[in-house]
Order: C-alpha cells, then structure tokens, then sequence
C-alpha cells in the first residue's frame, strides 16, 4: 500500500508535464543570462590557476613567466596539506549534522502549527548577528567548563552553530507549501515514521537537502574566526592561510592549492556525472 | 490532482485508534512540532546563551585598559548617541548590505530560474557548480577582484587597449562599490541555492492552470511564479543581508578608507581597542538594526506572497 | 573551581573576566564543577605565525627530543591574546615588541631565566636589554626574528625630488593622493608624531595634547591614502601594478620586488627607520615541561636558525653569530650588515606603548578612519 504514497512522492517531486509554457527554446535569452552569470562567478577564480602558474611571489599583471614550482613547495608545505585536510573533514561532518539538524527544525516549522515560530526562527538565527569573537570565545569558555579539550570536533560543532540557520531556511524554503497529505496517507496506511520519512519526505525534499550539503559544507570550509578560537594543535585551512599571511611569500604555494582545490572539484563532478550517465545508459540497456 | 486526492481519502479511510502519550501528541499539535524542532533548538540554546549574556553583560559594564568594572552603567549605550559617526557608519552599513542583497538577489533569480525550469538534466550537476567557485578561499578571491578591479587591472586594461578610456578609473577598486562587488560574488551560491529549490517545487500544473486561464508569461510570473518562490527569495535575502552588516573582511581588504563599516569597529573594540563593553553596545544596537529591517521587509514579502496567491486562488 | 574560594574572590573584587564568564557558563549548562582536564602529559604548545613551525628554525629541539612541539596558529596578537586569557593552555607565544605589553598586563607573561640558554651570550647586546625583550626588569622575550619598517617607492614613478630627500611625508603628501598605501593601524600615529618633530622616545608616549596635534596630519593621510593593508602582500602587489608609488614595507618586500625587476628602493628617510623586533614569550598558562620551552626557547636563538631565517624570509635574527653565518649576498639583497649592532642602534625601536595610551592611539586612528568612511 505504501508504495500508492511512495509513488505519489516521487511523481509530485518530478512533476513532467509536457506542456508548451515549460519548453522555451533552448538557447533563448534566459540561457545567455546564465552564460553571462556563470562567468561573473567564475571569471575570478580563474584567474587563481593562471597566477599559480606565474613566476612571481605577488598576484598582479603583468606575468612573469611560467613556472610549477608553487605546486612544489605546496606539496612541501606539511601544515597546509594537513590543515586541508582538516578542513575536509570537519567540512564533511558539519554539512551532514547542520543539515539533520536543519531538516528536522525545517520540518517542524513547515508541518505544524504553534506559537512562537517568529521568536525561535529569530534565536535559530542569532549566530549569524553574534559578533565572531564573543561567539568563539564563549564556545571555548563553554569547552572548557564542560571538561572538554579543543579539537576539530569542537570546531566541528561552533560551525555547526553558524550552518544550521542556512540549512533550516533553505529546506524550509524547498517544504514550505508541501502535501501534508502524501505523508499522512503514508502514516496512516500502516507505514512508520521512518519509512514515511524514506519514502515521501526524503525524494521531496532531496534537492533541498542537496542545496543545504553544499551550504553548509561552503560555509565551514572557509570560516576563520570560530574555528581559530575553537582549535587546539590542529588548524584548519583558512586558520592556516590567515596565520601565514605574514610572509607574502608563502602566498603562491596558497594559490596553488586554492587553483588544485578547485580543478579537482570540477574534475570530481565531471567524472561522477560520467559514471552517473554510464550507469544510467547501462541499466537502460539491460532492461530493454 | 489524482495523488493528492487518493491520499487524501486513504487518510480519511483509516483513522487509527490511539491512546495515552500517542494521543496526546495526536491532540496537539504544537507539542508534535516542539518535539521535532526540539533537537536542533536545544543545541542552539545551549551554544547560544553564554555568548548572548557575555555581549549583554559587558554592554551594561565598562572597561578601562584590562580591567572590567562590572557597575551596571548605560554609558555605552549612550556613547552610541553622542558621536553621530556610529549611527551614520550602522545606517552606511545596512545600506551597503541592502544594496549587496536586492543586487545578489536580482541578479540569481533568473539563473535560478534557469536552473529550475529550462535545464532539463543533471541538475545536482548543476548545483554543484554554482557552488565550486566559493571552496578556494575568500582571501584569494579578494585577490582576484583586485586584478580585475585596480588600476593597472584586467577592466582599466581592457576599455584602455579598446580605447575606451585613457587614464585608468581608479573608482572601481578602494570604495563601497568595490565591497558590494566583491560580497556579491561571495554570496552568489547562498542566493541561488534556495531559490532554485524554491522554484524547483513548483507545481507544473499550476502554471499550466495560469496560461489556460489566459495569463500572459509576465502576469503567470506575477501571479504564481514569484509569490510561490518567496520562501526561498527571502531566505536567501536573510542570508546576504544578516551577516553581510556586520562584515569587517571585506570592508578592510577591498573598500579603502571610504569603505569601512561599522563591523569594523566593533571587530577593533573587541581586539585592538580593548573595549568591549563598547562593542557589544554597538553590536546589540546593530541587531535591533538588523532586525527592525527584517521584520519590515517580511510584512512586505507576506504581502507579496498574499497578493499573489490570493488572486492565483 | 573551588566555589566557596570563588565567591570569596568575586566579594574581593579578584574575579577576572574569564572566572566569571567560566562560572557564567557553568551555570548555564548546570556544571558547576570543573572536571580535571586529561592532557598529553609534558608536550609543550606554542602558539605560532603559521610558516615558523617549520623545523628549521627550531633544528637542535628536533635533534634533542625527535619530535616537534604542537602547534597553534594565529593571525593576529589580539585574538591569540584572548584565547590564551580565556584558558588555552598554550606554554609559547610570539608575540613583538608592540604587542608585549598587553600579554604581561595581563598576567599572562612568565619571566624567563636567561642562564638556562646557552645561546643566550650570543644575542645581539643591545637586544638583551631593549625595551619590550626587558619588562619591569624582567626578560620577557627572547628576541628572535626584527627587521625594518620604512617607505618602499618605485623609483620610476615618484618625483625625482623625493630620491634626494626620503622621507615618511610621502605617506602623508597630497602631491601623491590616491598613490600611496600606510599598514592599517596605530604605527601611523608614532610616524605622524615623527614627522611633527617629537622624539623617538616621545612618540611612543604621546600625552593628549600631542595627540592632538597628530591628528590634522593622519586625517590628511586618509584622504591620501589609497588604502591600509591589512597583508604586505596587498601592498606588494599595488607597488609591482603601479597602482600605488610608496608604501609601508617590510625589508623582505624590496627583495621580492627587486627579483622581478620592479625599479623600488628602500627608503632611509630622513626621520628615521624604524625597527621592529619579535620573539617569544613563556606564557604561565602552560601545562607542558617548563625544561622542553627552555631547549625550545635555545633552539631558536641558535645561529642555524638565524642563518634560515635571514635567507628564508629576510628578517634578522637575535644571535649576532647567525650574520656571520649567512650568505654574505642574502644580506645584501636585505640590506643587512654583518654588523647588526650598528644597524640596530641607528634604527627607532617600535617601542611597547603603555596600555592606556596605546588604547588612545587606537582610537585616535579608528575614529579618524570612521570619519572618513562616512
């Protein structure tokens, strides 16, 4: 019976109506705008990769000459390897709890009515007003009273503080205005909350839930001020790359790594589409 | 709306007996949804209430040097109104923000859109790319800005080998244009992600519904497209807007002696400037700020929202 | 924490910022006692400019105990102040010579015996008893890395004028608006003090009434300022754009510049250069082997470690043994002697302004800046 709701779920979340107002021409104005808008957010950055190739210690036209001796001493840098991938790990935990967190706060907000849903959206906010320094100081009086050494863990938790307002607002955006009879039906029908969550929240909520990832993932991996004041032997990236600023020639080993960073990401994504669409083509064939 | 009516009927069908705790969840519905937000507001409480009652405490002090002198006083917050700079610099800076987030925001909508509506496939795929840009670090894209904005930069180079301009402008980097330029690269992904997932669920058939109805493509847009997309236009018009007040990176490293803010001199209070009862005055006074313009632009979204809905129904 | 001893000290009026706001937080989360912490016994922490964790500055501690101390890093002095202050058992620090005094004042400070350093003789004489190194008659700092600050300008670009004549007035000419980048901070008030004709004692104890003659001038400056960096590496790149034609530099950013060809010089104006002079400090809110910060401390004051760091980064180094040892070229492309004692005694030493008055000087500097920006 359940799979009537499950369905329902999946077919309200991808909606096909084949319908003309859905079909614009595919290279219409709209298209161009995203062209345009892409290499508004992409021109910048890579202009990073360029520079990391440049035989000069400073960032600024015109080039020097070619060089890959930045991604030497980049791979030499111990403290930077290491604080990248303290970075990433830290960066990974808080995207997956803020967002359990978010889910379940979004849920609450969007399902059910009760009072004071203004007073507590605006409590789930308040890090965001906090001045960083009090934030991160009271967190690591809090650390310590509680008996509790500093580790990536406890800057693990400050970012989680600073993420969960993005996730909740985020996935609330996506559940407001839901079906709240796909899963009453689903309860109501025998299944448990689990699987009701599973099958009916989950596929609704999945590009939200994306969305949130991807925020709060951004937002650790590139918070300084907390996580300064919440690390104890182990710094993570920006800890690392503000503290050597002092010495403007380590810059370029930093270049290099912010131009690796983002190369690999484009690679990683395009390489997991690749598969995805193999998979995809392959599953086709089989079942035909 | 088949699916809607089968789950609606089975859930009339079959209502299941309930009893003791069960039931009086079932009977109210505000403690099922306490329950649910309970996990994520007690973490909050926790972390949030020695910060919240350090800043509050110490506005109400004063400090000399090191020394705290814990007398309650409101001498901070009166300081705020005898010099007129912190008030002009907290009105400079909400405007600033204001600017930073209709400009974000404007400009994503329509990529957003695109994402949503005319991108067919991979969407994840595209999600993800919006968001790449931002994991290389805020110092070295403020870096970049400063090759394409300075004066010997990618733009002056550009309009002077087209012979556009013969002397370099030297308005584009060091001053509150350079700041809203530089943070509305910076929040981009922030905008686009929660109006994407916003537009993403909109119901097709609703559209459909519109132009049958005789909606052109503007008045559809008017009508059921934007009111239905606002919980995510004002989430992401929450998340520029908030924390970009209180900014003191990007105001330092890009806006020159014309861009400060009043993060700013809060950050100076609390470090160099060994005031901190000072700063949390001024900070408290920025969150009333803040909040006094977000309660204003809700009561306008809601009206958005309502016209909206209220002439689509 | 003793609760009763708690209240007693809160009576007393003895009760710092960080035992109140820890009781605060005990309270809030209803624990109101302070478990013990388990640490890693004797590993000493040292709070450190990323990039100094390098082994090479500190070669004869690897050597003598294989392995390295755990590191913290910080960005700025203020922010590492107060994380100490709020309880970071950190049992180093590296602080310089402006920034000392906030750490002592705060109780933070441990005095250090100078017997127990073997490299100690060696340091650089004047050093040993410069203001800032010596606090209350106590040595507070071993100095380890100082270097210049002074006017970095492109010769092709300024007045030919100014080459006959260097000084700190460029950082404040109207002749040069928009063309020149001060570091942000409260150093420009001492320069301004400087450029007014007080002493180079004096304008690191400014009364008020010099205060306020100071003011005209760095209000002129931030009008003519194209900005204040905040990273030498800002500045650095505006010089080599030409965006800028002077600026506030560091020895290390002729040698940067000069490599590429950029025509720059390193000023010695007229009124001065100044010197600023960096090292580390023993923090009482350690808890690793108080014999491990003294071979640590020992390590850093040897001549290898001031031979890397001359031709590493450029800066010079508290053991006068370690320009013997440097490449004699590496102290050239720096501007370095192999006497340092004379460079060192012609310099200004950025000396450490008494609490009050430098809270005074930053505030002078930030309202000015807060004007401007409105």
């Amino acid at each position: 019976m359940s799979i009537v709701a499950s369905k329902a779920a999946k077919s309200a979340a991808h909606v096909h109506v084949p319908s003309s107002i859905m079909e614009g021409r595919p290279y219409g104005g709209l298209f161009f705008y995203a062209v345009f808008y892409l290499s508004f957010i992409y021109i910048p950055v890579l202009f990073l990769p360029l520079f990391s190739f440049n035989d000069s210690i400073y960032i600024a036209f015109p080039l020097k000459g070619f060089t890959t001796k930045w991604y030497g001493e980049m791979a030499a840098s111990n403290g930077l390897i290491e604080a990248l991938k303290n970075s990433l790990k830290v960066g990974t935990a808080v995207c997956i709890i803020s967002t359990i967190f978010g889910v379940l706060a979004a849920k609450a907000m969007t399902r059910y009515r009760f009072p004071a849903k203004g007073p507590i959206t605006g409590l789930i906010m308040l890090p965001f007003v906090v001045p960083g320094i009090i934030l991160g100081i009271a967190l690591l009086i809090l650390t310590y009273s509680m008996g509790m050494e500093l580790s990536l863990f406890t800057i693990a938790v400050s970012h989680v503080l600073l993420a969960v307002p993005f996730s909740m607002l985020v996935l609330i955006s996506r559940m407001e205005g839901f079906d709240k009879n796909l899963e009453e039906a689903s309860l109501d029908l025998g299944e448990g909350p689990w699987r009701t969550f599973w099958q009916v929240t989950f596929p609704l909520t999945l590009p939200g839930i994306v969305a949130s990832l991807l925020l709060c993932f951004s937002v650790s991996f590139d918070e300084f001020i907390l996580a300064f004041f919440l690390s104890g032997n182990e710094a993570t990236l920006p800890i690392y790359i503000w503290s050597q600023l002092r010495f403007p020639s380590k810059l370029p080993s930093v270049l290099a790594l912010g131009a690796c960073i983002f190369v690999f990401s484009c690679v990683l994504v395009t390489f997991s589409e690749w598969l995805r669409r193999r998979g995809v083509q392959v599953k086709t064939a089989s079942s035909v | 709306m088949a699916n809607k009516a089968i789950a609606a009927s089975a859930a009339r069908a079959a209502p299941r007996p309930a009893s003791g705790v069960s039931a009086f969840f079932l009977k109210h519905e505000w403690a099922r949804g306490y329950t649910l937000l309970s996990p994520t507001l007690g973490v909050m409480i926790i972390a949030m209430c020695v910060p919240v009652f350090m800043l509050t405490a110490h506005s109400f002090w004063t400090q000399n040097y090191l020394t705290i002198d814990k007398t309650f006083t409101f001498a901070n917050y009166v300081q705020f109104w005898e010099k007129e700079i912190y008030f002009k610099l907290l009105v400079k800076s909400i405007k600033i923000s204001a600017i930073v987030t209709f400009t974000t925001v404007v400009l994503a909508y329509p990529m957003a859109y695109f994402m949503a509506f005319k991108v067919k496939k991979n969407k994840l795929v595209w999600l993800i790319l919006i968001t790449v840009p931002f994991w290389t670090s805020f110092l070295l894209r403020v870096f970049a800005w400063k090759i394409i904005l300075g004066f010997n930069g990618v733009i002056n180079s550009g309009l002077i080998s087209l012979g556009l301009i013969q002397e370099p402008l030297e308005f584009l980097l060091y001053n509150p244009t350079a700041v809203i330029i530089t943070l509305a690269h910076a929040w981009a992904a922030f905008v686009i992600l929660p109006i994407y997932v916003s537009l993403e669920k909109i119901d097709r058939s609703l559209l459909e519904a519109a132009t049958d109805l005789g909606d052109g493509p503007v008045s559809r847009f008017l009508r059921v497209t934007l009111p239905l997309s606002m919980p995510g236009v004002i989430a992401a018009c929450l998340f520029v807007f908030i924390p970009t007040v209180g900014d003191y990176v990007t105001p330092k490293l890009v806006g020159g002696t014309e861009g400060i803010m009043i993060g700013n001199i809060i950050q100076s209070q609390f470090g160099k400037a060994n005031n901190w009862p000072l700063g949390s005055a001024l900070s408290i006074y920025m969150v009333f700020g803040i909040t006094l313009c977000v309660l204003g632009f809700l009561l306008v979204a809601r009206l958005i929202t309502k016209g909206g809905s209220l002439k689509a129904s | 924490m003793n609760r009763v001893k708690f209240i007693d000290r809160m009576a007393q009026g003895k009760v710092a910022r960080r035992d109140m706001l820890r009781a605060a937080a005990a309270i809030g989360v209803g624990v109101s006692t302070m478990p013990l912490k388990a640490r890693a016994a004797n590993n000493i922490t040292a709070m450190e400019w990323a990039g100094y964790e390098a082994p090479e500055y500190y070669q004869a501690y690897v050597a003598k105990h294989e392995k390295a101390p755990d590191f913290s890093f910080f960005s700025t002095e203020e922010e590492a102040f107060e994380k100490i202050r709020a309880g970071f058992p950190a049992d180093l620090m590296h602080p310089c010579t402006y920034s000392i005094n906030q750490f002592k004042d705060g109780g933070l400070v441990k005095p250090i015996d100078t017997s127990r350093l073997s490299n100690w003789p060696d340091v650089i004489e004047p050093l040993k008893t410069w203001s800032g190194v010596v606090l209350e008659g106590d040595v507070v700092m071993v100095p380890t890395d100082w270097g210049n600050s002074s006017v970095l300008y492109r010769t092709d670009m300024v007045d030919p004028e100014y080459m006959k004549d260097e000084s700190w007035s460029i950082l404040f000419d109207e002749k040069y608006t928009g063309r020149v980048a001060p570091s942000d901070g409260e150093s420009n008030v001492e320069i301004a003090g400087l450029l007014l004709g007080m002493s180079r004692d004096d304008i690191f104890h400014m009364t008020d009434e010099q205060m306020e003659q100071v003011r005209p001038l760095l209000e002129r400056q931030t009008k003519v300022a194209r900005f204040y960096w905040t990273a030498q590496a800002e500045a650095i790149a505006a010089l080599a754009s030409g965006e800028i034609v002077a600026a506030y530099a560091w020895n290390d950013a002729v040698k940067t510049l000069t490599k590429d060809g950029i025509p720059v010089k390193y000023a010695v104006p007229k009124e001065g250069i100044f010197t600023w002079l960096c090292g580390l400090t023993l923090l009482n809110s350690g808890e690793g082997d108080e014999a491990l910060t003294y071979d640590f401390l020992d390590a850093w004051l040897s001549p290898e470690t001031g031979k890397y760091m001359i031709e590493e980064v450029g800066y010079g180094h508290g053991n006068r043994k370690s320009f013997e040892l440097a490449a004699p070229e590496a102290l050239a492309a720096l501007g370095f002697s192999t006497d340092p004692t004379q460079m060192l005694s012609d310099g200004i030493l950025f000396q450490p302004v008494p609490g009050d008055i430098n809270t005074k000087y930053i505030n002078l500097f930030n309202e000015i800046q807060a004007m401007s920006g409105t």
